[in-house]
């Protein structure tokens, strides 16, 4: 799909982006402002469109081969939402709660190994850093079916707590790499100073690291958090349905016929991930606005 | 805690007590993850240890022995992979993984490089590109059905244009054996994985060196080949990897466009595992940990044909 865009806009710059050359400053880009819309235009096309395709498909559960266009448009969807609030509602919650506490999870875990990766140099760091990303690398399957039966036995199975527990392990690995590049980013001449003036472990982690690791976090916690909001499988095998999940609402629905229903709980997945993202950029704003950083 | 003080050889005595306290400190630091990397390790261990038919949740009890039914024997798992069809869901995997994360890694580079070089003004319409990396897994297998399957929108464009004259005319790229489906979910779910690795990446390549190659007298496609893509090599080198792993042992995607034979490595053993008799999880368990180590050896291979490629480059 993908190299025939390169092609077609290969093809597409010379005309447009021959005149306009010469005339550009060295350091502007140089591409015309045609083939910049057209590229554009692919871009759109090929990643805007799933959302209205989504949306059409949501609004009309008559729509049938060959139309191009549905014939008509009806609320039946709608009306499925609205009367299963409750547990589409309850549903979503309980997907955010367990994802919001694998990042905290994956937070407070991965802080100190992630400034040991950053500035630590020792024998042995290539080999630690490939074990400690091993758990997002390797298939999740091939360690959580060999622990499921311990988890059974510890009264894990079936509990928020296991969810977290497993959907921590697969995505911390995102958070430790990030956390590690903004230490990286950072430098350790904060946390000597603070050292320095006498602050103690704790004060400097909480006073000095942690909000210039802010957009380090966020970024890692962003990852977590949608690696863990979409997962079907692990939340499913460890969660048994005594942890409600929108995935596991949502897989039945996808796998049967009826295409409306699913483009709408598609719709209604995407909400949570969407007002959370907006919500936290305004709030990293924010921050840095008030600190006048 | 003191900042880290390098030790020269010049100073020997307090050297050796030093570096123990160093690492105990290097174990201080490890310790909170422990409590993610136990359970993964021990799960591994279980899974390989099932694979042998111990710690298995069923046992055989004496008085089922003396009626004859009796354990399985230690390899009995691992021999019943040496079917046809297990070769087959390996072989499946292994080209739906790979063909999928190097669609990914070469168009994702592309589309990249398309829109580092966009203007300022546009780039935030180009922000586009992420709408994907929000979607979960089994919505991008939904949306390839409602596109690509012989009742989806493109074969209905297709009739309308009267290129088709029936659904049956669509060729079936879904459900045909091939992965075809999977190869194109996961295509477009991992292109702005990449994308956004890549773009990022490009914004520390100075634009300059674009046009001094330009203005040297590269063409469009030298630029990209030996400006850009060696810029952006490290990168894709790793996405590949981690694409390819992914698509490898996952079964999100593979449960919504895949079929059961061959089926990939990670339905086959949740099929193993969860839909056949309890005497086949030593069996499941014998193929998760062929998949653990299989991916295990796909990364140790990859380093070692990266590094030997840089190293072949340093010689040049």
């Amino acid at each position: 799909m993908s190299p025939r865009n390169g092609k077609g806009r290969g093809a597409g710059w010379p005309s447009g982006g021959a005149d306009s050359r010469p005339r550009s400053h060295p350091r502007s880009h140089p591409r015309s402002s045609l083939g910049s819309r057209l590229f554009l235009a692919v871009l759109w096309l090929l990643f805007g469109l799933p959302l209205p395709v989504l949306a059409l498909w949501a609004a009309a559960p008559g729509w049938a081969w060959p139309d191009l266009w549905p014939a008509v448009l009806g609320g039946r969807t709608t009306a499925f939402v609205l009367a299963n609030r409750q547990s589409i509602a309850g549903a979503l919650t309980s997907s955010t709660l367990y994802s919001l506490a694998v990042v905290g999870v994956t937070l407070c875990v991965c802080l100190a190994p992630a400034r040991l990766l950053a500035f630590g140099r020792f024998r042995g760091r290539g080999a630690l850093e490939g074990l400690l990303l091993a758990p997002a690398l390797l298939p999740a399957m091939g360690f959580a079916l060999g622990l499921y039966g311990t988890l059974v036995r510890l009264g894990l199975a079936d509990t928020p707590a296991g969810v977290v527990l497993v959907l921590s392990v697969v995505s911390y690995p995102y958070m430790l790499r990030a956390l590690a590049s903004g230490f990286e980013t950072v430098g350790p001449d904060y946390g000597h100073c603070a050292a320095n003036l006498g602050a103690g472990p704790l004060l400097r982690l909480l006073a000095v690291e942690l909000p210039l690791l802010l957009p380090a976090a966020v970024a890692g916690g962003s990852v977590v958090f949608l690696v863990a909001f979409s997962d079907y499988f692990l939340v499913q095998l460890v969660g048994g349905g005594g942890v409600p999940s929108f995935t596991g609402y949502l897989f039945p629905v996808l796998q049967s016929p009826d295409r409306a229903l699913a483009a709408m709980l598609s719709l209604v997945f995407l909400v949570v991930p969407v007002a959370l993202f907006v919500l936290v950029e305004g709030l990293v704003l924010a921050v840095y606005r008030r600190r006048g950083m | 805690m003191q900042p880290p003080i390098r030790h020269s050889d010049r100073a020997p005595s307090p050297r050796a007590p030093d570096r123990s306290h160093a690492s105990a400190r290097r174990m201080a630091a490890l310790c909170p993850l422990l409590v993610l990397l136990v359970p993964f390790l021990a799960g591994v261990a279980l899974t390989a240890a099932q694979s042998l038919g111990w710690l298995l949740p069923i046992a055989y009890l004496p008085e089922q022995v003396a009626q004859g039914l009796s354990a399985p024997d230690r390899w009995a798992g691992w021999r019943q992979l040496a079917q046809p069809h297990m070769a087959g869901s390996l072989l499946l995997g292994l080209r739906v993984a790979g063909v999928s994360a190097l669609l990914s890694v070469a168009g994702g580079a592309l589309l990249a490089y398309g829109v580092w070089r966009l203007p300022a003004r546009m780039q935030l319409a180009a922000l586009v590109f992420r709408v994907p990396l929000v979607l979960p897994h089994i919505v991008v297998a939904f949306l390839v059905i409602v596109f690509w399957s012989r009742s989806g929108l493109v074969s209905a464009a297709l009739y309308q244009a009267g290129i088709i004259s029936g659904q049956a005319q669509f060729p079936a790229l879904l459900w045909s054996g091939d992965g075809m489906g999977m190869v194109m979910a996961y295509t477009y779910k991992e292109l702005p994985f990449v994308m956004l690795l890549a773009v990022a990446s490009l914004r520390r390549l100075d634009p300059r060196l674009v046009e001094t190659a330009r203005m040297l007298g590269a063409g469009r496609w030298a630029v990209l080949r030996d400006v850009v893509v060696p810029h952006l090599v490290p990168v894709l080198h790793a996405s590949f990897l981690i694409l390819f792993l992914y698509a490898f042992g996952a079964v999100e995607i593979p449960l919504l466009l895949g079929e059961s034979t061959p089926a990939m490595p990670g339905v086959a053993a949740y099929d193993l595992y969860f839909l056949r008799s309890l005497e086949d999880r030593p069996a499941a368990a014998a193929l998760l940990t062929l998949l653990l180590l299989c991916c295990t050896g796909f990364v140790a291979a990859y380093v070692r044909l990266v590094a030997g490629l840089r190293g072949r480059e340093r010689q040049l």
